[in-house]
């Protein structure tokens, strides 16, 4: 699996990106971070220690929520750590994290300067977001059990755990492939000269060109690879979330980064169900079914099963 | 060679054809859809009123739509309301800008007719007409305001907010001291037979009657539905004689300040709901005064 | 590459019956299982496929000696992209409720396998007129299918038929749920096999 490596290493790259884009950046330069805290808490740490009298007066801050610049959230209390440099502005009422908060202070005072007046955002973090995205696709919402998507597909090629794992690995490649692509026909072509009408032909055309794409890359890159899951790649354009995920986020209007994770996750459920599902076919094959309900029938029962334990997952909320 | 020209110039017409096909449902459908939606708003908005077949509106009954903007010029900020003024027979659209605090700013005409303001390009081509870059605006939100006559019959608030599955789209009517007169769920795409059960009259009807200081403490309570509250919110299914006038005041009262019953099995749609309907009327509240308070010191000739 | 020598009558049993797409061919299942929740629902995507199914299927019989032997599948994908798009679009504008009911299954009509293989083995060998009866066969017989898993899961687990209550309570709520379609297909499904051999061997015996 040596020619595996570069894609980890892209995998890593991007990781160590989002991670450093996300961290919590503020515009002061003596802010350290800001974050939420409780439900009903934000908190600033600051880079040195502050004054008391300039920290514990309640007028020098004023937050509210970015949409509503009028409506300015009142503040209940507030808390200095004893080393000075954490401030803890504790609020009436619960405060609405899906919403970023802008919080405006007066001039900072420290050890009797002044380091001027501060504009900050108070948000979740994005890693979280983009992360609760992935896990989304995976679990919570994953495409075969909840969603019921690609069951064709799902249901031939389930039955052993070598072409099960075939298949799924195949998938998430040409989906993710297939969904950069789409997003980025989306933001530049579709939605600026306004045809949404295309977006079906669109996407499914970008979905048997990625087919196709992957199909030469791999046939000149690995053919050892491509004797294994060359074969899966037609069964792919038959597959209803090839189409279903592109569709969705032109619809949800992420950015790429979170097309991406989205495709991930989509690729990656996709596997995991393909997985558990070939291993409860594999025994069922040695079972003794009744000739009624041999082949497609016990195969949706048992898929029935899965889908009730996977409604478990449903409602969590990472972040 | 040949082959490859034939197949390509096959693929080209092909998708042309498609095209225009395509093209030409759109622009025939995208009337018809556009139409379709405003008449399901305003027939939601209508019944809403108390006004329906058995009751039909009374003919001077008008409803004023106002739209919010934040306008940004450089640093600071600005709120934008776009109201509906009379200019002598005829009604037209004002853009009145108002500081952060409240404070009035100053008052511009706009060149749109109510018919057209309904759609958000042409109101965004009337505003960039009048705000000039470097200034710029976001759409925030509209009200609909009742009138029936001269006298305010009610607030109607589209909202939309985050649910247990994707966004909840509703429609709240408030009367003109706040309190709810009453709750649609326009669009949800909750679970059937469990979050979709918040498009049932015994959870939206919890809503009517409460008052404003009620709703900004709303909660809700993980308890089963009092047998008599349901009975009395699921007013479809009423019978002639089932309750006398007195039953139903003594139940209203009685109810009129609890909190929200949750749906079983669906308690983050019901929280999702109370508290999207929270901020909705707690906000709404805190800016309808002071609109209203600039345009009686500036005595703008509104139409509402 | 014969041309089919069934009648048009003959053709639309088949469809509906020993060929039917979801119980017996086993093709694109995922409406089946993921909308069929109440009658109205499954009637509508019926429809819908009905539709793009006929239309696609007398599209490719027309031009089935103009498309090229080697954009056979791009050229098909085409058309039902196309009568798909026209179907959503219209459905969008005049049934506004219904169409959200129904979510992204509209547009995913593109990816039904059934249409493709239809249009595969059946439209581009054979005449106009038997295409469109084959087509309608296909279509109904997905149409019938979606109905009854419609009827058995809205009247179980919602006590109503089209929105109308009939029983007055819930029977068994777990129905209406999405997670159940895979085992009211998965019964459906052992019940037409049951019912297969019942008629084989009625036939033989």
């Amino acid at each position: 699996m040596k020619n595996i490596r570069p894609f980890h290493v892209l995998v890593g790259v991007l990781l160590v990106v989002v991670l450093l884009l996300t961290g919590c950046k503020t515009r002061h330069r003596f802010v350290k971070k800001t974050a939420f805290k409780d439900t009903d808490k934000i908190e600033i740490v600051f880079a040195g220690p502050v004054d008391e009298t300039w920290a514990k007066d309640v007028g020098g801050y004023s937050v509210y929520e970015k949409p509503d610049p009028d409506i300015l959230l009142k503040i209940s209390n507030v808390a200095l750590s004893p080393d000075k440099t954490t401030v803890t502005l504790t609020f009436e009422e619960p405060l609405n994290r899906d919403q970023p908060h802008i919080l405006t202070t007066t001039e900072i005072m420290s050890e009797g300067k002044s380091l001027g007046a501060a504009v900050l955002t108070v948000k979740k973090l994005y890693f979280g977001y983009v992360l609760s995205i992935l896990i989304g696709a995976m679990l919570i919402n994953n495409f075969v059990f909840t969603k019921y998507l690609g069951l064709c597909v799902f249901f031939g090629t389930s039955q052993k755990k070598t072409t099960a794992v075939g298949m799924g690995v195949t998938f998430t490649l040409v989906i993710v492939f297939a969904c950069m692509l789409s997003w980025f026909l989306y933001q530049y072509v579709l939605k600026p000269f306004n045809l949404f009408f295309l977006e079906i032909i669109v996407f499914i055309g970008l979905v048997s060109l990625s087919v196709q794409a992957v199909d030469t890359i791999l046939r000149k890159i690995n053919p050892a690879l491509f004797k294994a899951f060359g074969v899966y790649l037609v069964l792919v354009i038959a597959n209803c979330v090839i189409l279903a995920v592109p569709l969705i986020l032109a619809d949800n209007e992420y950015n790429a980064l979170e097309s991406f994770m989205l495709a991930l996750g989509a690729g990656l459920g996709f596997l995991i169900a393909l997985f558990l599902m070939s291993c409860v076919r594999e025994k069922l094959e040695l079972a003794n079914v009744p000739p009624t309900f041999k082949g497609m029938p016990i195969a949706f029962v048992v898929a029935g099963l899965f889908a009730l334990a996977f409604l478990g997952f449903s409602g969590m909320s990472i972040y | 060679m040949k082959n490859i020209v034939h197949i390509t110039v096959a693929l080209v017409i092909s998708c042309l054809v498609a095209g225009v096909v395509m093209g030409l449902t759109f622009t025939v459908t995208a009337k018809a859809k556009k139409h379709n939606e405003h008449q399901n708003v305003k027939d939601t908005m209508i019944a809403l009123l108390g006004y329906g077949k058995a009751n039909p509106a009374p003919s001077d009954l008008q409803l004023h739509p106002v739209y919010r903007y934040i306008i940004a010029d450089g640093q600071t900020q600005y709120l934008g309301y776009m109201v509906p003024v009379r200019k002598g027979a005829e009604e037209a659209y004002d853009l009145v800008v108002l500081s952060l605090q409240g404070k009035f700013v100053e008052e511009q005409g706009l060149a749109i007719s109510p018919e057209a303001a309904i759609e958000p390009p042409d109101r965004e081509k009337a505003l960039r007409a009048v705000l000039k870059p470097p200034k710029t605006f976001v759409y925030a939100d509209q009200m609909v305001v009742a009138k029936l006559g001269d006298k305010r019959l009610a607030y109607l608030l589209p909202g939309e907010f985050p649910g247990f599955k994707t966004f909840i789209s509703v429609m709240l009517a408030l009367d003109p001291s706040f309190r709810i007169l009453g709750l649609e769920i326009m669009e949800s795409e909750e679970d059937p037979g469990l979050g979709g059960e918040i498009k049932q009259e015994y959870f939206k009807h919890q809503f009517t009657d409460k008052k404003l200081e009620k709703v900004r403490k709303l909660k809700v309570v993980k308890e089963p539905l009092p047998d008599e509250y349901k009975k009395y919110l699921e007013t479809r299914k009423w019978k002639k004689g089932m309750f006398s006038k007195e039953q139903i005041e003594n139940i209203r009262q009685k109810y009129e300040d609890s909190d929200i019953y949750a749906i079983t099995g669906a308690t983050i749609s019901s929280r999702s709901v109370t508290n999207g309907v929270k901020g909705v009327v707690k906000k709404f509240a805190y800016r309808a005064n002071r609109l209203d308070k600039v345009i009686a010191s500036q005595h703008i000739p509104v139409a509402f | 590459m014969a041309a089919t020598t069934k009648t048009n009558t003959q053709l639309l049993i088949d469809g509906i019956l020993t060929e039917n797409p979801i119980f017996r061919l086993a093709l694109s299942m995922c409406p089946a299982v993921g909308i069929s929740t109440t009658v109205m629902n499954g009637l509508l995507l019926g429809i819908a496929v009905l539709f793009v199914q006929v239309a696609s299927s007398c599209t490719i019989s027309i031009i089935k000696n103009h498309i090229h032997p080697r954009i056979r599948i791009p050229t098909y994908t085409l058309t039902i992209a196309m009568w798909v798009t026209v179907i959503d679009l219209v459905l969008g504008a005049y049934f506004p409720v219904a169409y959200k009911a129904m979510g992204i299954f509209v547009k995913l009509i593109v990816a039904f396998a059934i249409i493709t293989m239809r249009l595969e083995v059946f439209a581009c060998k054979n005449a106009v007129s038997k295409s469109f009866w084959d087509g309608v066969g296909m279509g109904l017989g997905f149409l019938f299918a979606m109905v009854t898993l419609g009827f058995v899961r809205e009247l179980l687990g919602m006590g109503t038929l089209l929105g109308h209550d009939i029983l007055g309570f819930r029977p068994l709520l777990y129905f209406a749920l999405p997670a159940a379609g895979f085992i009211v297909v998965g019964l459906m499904m052992g019940f037409f096999n049951y019912a297969d051999i019942v008629y084989n061997r009625m036939k033989k015996g």
